[in-house]
């Protein structure tokens, strides 16, 4: 397999409602993307685009209506979705059409438009369920995700004060990201506990924002590398991807074994036998903030139950040992689901090729890990990346 | 295995019903909003134009999806179009035979990348290819800056 690098992204603001529609959010991160890399549309092979279900957009065949803001016009193109994976699969779909040797060049691009679904995207989420098992209790998707959180707590005797300390750290990072739509600079563990609560424990605070918004990435082969002569390529070292037990009465729900699947074959590509000592930071999904502590532990950064320690001890801080969503994450950047590859692998971009402004990592980093989680919560896409 | 009840009313057999409860708001987006707020107040017509690809889109975007410029070069699109290619419609999206035929046509202009799909107001039997027309909009009070601020296209005197 050819060495695949990213040597361009682009986002735009993420906010509840924009006034661009699909196709202008997908340019605008389309054309950043291809400013960011010094190229031009006609120097790209093929187009792969991710998006969550039609039903947010409201338009069906969305992947084909904006793709020519994805700038697909006359190119091989094509659209993945894996749930809430789509963020980082994406970016693997990308990778494999260039490690294949298909295309040199390739563009990424994730559009979600979610405010068009009223009263709330949450009537589209409901129709994940079995329509005849699950949908005749009418079952809203935080049950769930507070079923999994309490579960975790209570296996590993965890607090909800260090859980919340995931939202503060990551609303907080995000001040320093343009594009955030939940910045707080002033935000604390007290907030989090005192916030609404929606279903226990799941409080207002713990959750990301629906949100609008695109995110897009340029991919390249090492000869297209090589031939640009691209300064900072940031190189993909290994992906991974896998999906449980599409009865989620069939997990355990405290540990993300699909997660850690997806990680140790993404791993095992990138030669990486110790992740706690060989990854130097990392972009776990966080739509939750138990997700982030989830996510850190099921993609081996952490051991079971640790990851909260880790948080209350400052590690995971961007100045810390194992600095964790330095973007601010879907917590503080917000959430329109497939374009959070803007804070997931682009954020592994810039902080890797040194263009992370002021949310830059202040030590030395050359390995970092993401990864995004979908479905009924049992996809788990991973990708490694590295300088 | 297929039904062996002999019904053709799907309702008669045991089931579950759904309903997804989802309704939805849209925006014209940047250069959406332009397009009609330009047709709602002055009745013009507006395109946007890539200087790199020499084409001009219309209806207008803000990007060229040929070489993915930002536009922002507007013109105004020649008054008179032609018929390319029409249908007339004969049932109604019921299926129910429609009281008047209704004309169907892609209308272009000069010089004018894309065009409009629109309904023109004429007998079917005058309706040929290359047949000029032209925009005939709803009184300025009663525009609502919406594509049936055009109500139909019809033949151009001259
Ligand atoms: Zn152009």
């Amino acid at each position: 397999m050819r060495k695949v690098a990213v040597i361009g992204a682009g986002m735009t603001l993420f906010r509840r409602r924009l006034m661009e529609t699909p196709k202008e959010l997908c340019f605008e991160a389309t054309r950043m993307a291809l400013d960011s890399a010094g190229i031009e549309l006609k120097d790209v092979d093929a187009v792969i685009s991710g998006s969550a279900p039609d039903g947010f957009d409201g338009v069906h065949m969305k992947g084909e209506y904006y793709s020519d803001g994805c700038g697909a016009y006359g190119k091989p193109y094509m659209r993945v979705f894996v749930g809430g994976g789509t963020g980082v699969f994406s970016a693997i779909s990308g990778w494999y059409h260039i490690a294949s040797g298909l295309a040199d060049i390739a563009l990424v691009v994730n559009e979600e438009k979610m405010s068009s679904c009223q009263p709330h995207p949450q009537s589209v989420f409901a129709h994940i369920w079995d329509p005849i098992l699950d949908r005749p209790l009418k079952p809203n998707l935080i049950w769930i995700f507070a079923m999994e959180m309490n579960r975790y707590m209570t296996v590993h005797k965890i607090k909800k004060e260090d859980i919340a300390l995931v939202a503060v750290k990551n609303k907080r990072n995000a001040v320093d990201h343009p594009c955030a739509q939940l910045a707080d600079p002033n935000i604390t563990v007290d907030d989090v506990l005192n916030s609404e609560v929606l279903a226990w424990p799941v409080q207002r605070l713990d959750i990301s924002p629906p949100s609008d918004g695109a995110a897009a990435l340029v991919m390249a082969s090492e000869d297209a590398v090589k031939r640009l002569h691209v300064e900072t390529p940031v190189w993909m070292k290994g992906v991974g991807w896998c999906i449980d037990s599409t009865m989620w009465t069939d997990r355990d729900l405290y540990f993300p074994e699909y997660v850690a699947r997806a990680a140790k074959m993404a791993y095992k590509m990138a030669k990486i036998d110790n992740p706690r000592k060989q990854i130097d930071f990392a972009e776990p999904y966080d739509p939750f903030d138990y997700k982030e502590l989830h996510h850190m532990e099921g993609l081996l950064l952490a051991k079971k139950g640790e990851a909260p320690i880790m948080t209350r001890e400052g590690v995971t801080q961007r100045d810390g040992d194992l600095p964790t969503c330095p973007s601010g994450g879907l917590l503080g950047v917000g959430n329109p689901i497939a374009a959070t590859m803007g804070v997931k692998i682009g954020e592994l971009y810039w902080q890797l090729s040194g263009q992370a402004g002021k949310r830059q990592i202040p030590h030395e980093i050359k390995t970092g890990v993401t990864n995004a989680w979908g479905d009924l919560m049992q996809y788990g896409a991973v990708a490694v990346m590295g300088v | 295995m297929t039904f062996i009840e002999k019904t053709t009313d799907h309702r008669k057999l045991r089931r579950w019903e759904g309903n997804i409860e989802a309704d939805y708001i849209y925006t014209s987006g940047l250069a959406g909003e332009r397009f009609f707020t330009e047709l709602r107040k002055n009745g013009r017509i507006l395109a946007t134009h890539c200087p790199r690809c020499d084409l001009t889109y219309l209806p207008p975007r803000m990007y060229c999806e040929r070489c993915l410029a930002e536009l922002r070069d507007w013109k105004e699109v020649p008054a008179t179009g032609r018929v390319e290619a029409f249908t007339v419609a004969r049932l109604d999206e019921e299926g129910h035979e429609a009281p008047e035929p209704q004309v169907w046509a892609f209308i272009k202009f000069p010089g004018i990348h894309g065009g409009f799909v629109h309904i023109v107001a004429a007998p079917e039997e005058k309706v040929k290819r290359g047949l000029e027309v032209r925009p005939r909009l709803k009184p300025q009070p009663l525009r609502t800056g919406e594509i049936t601020d055009i109500e139909a296209f019809e033949p151009a005197e001259h």
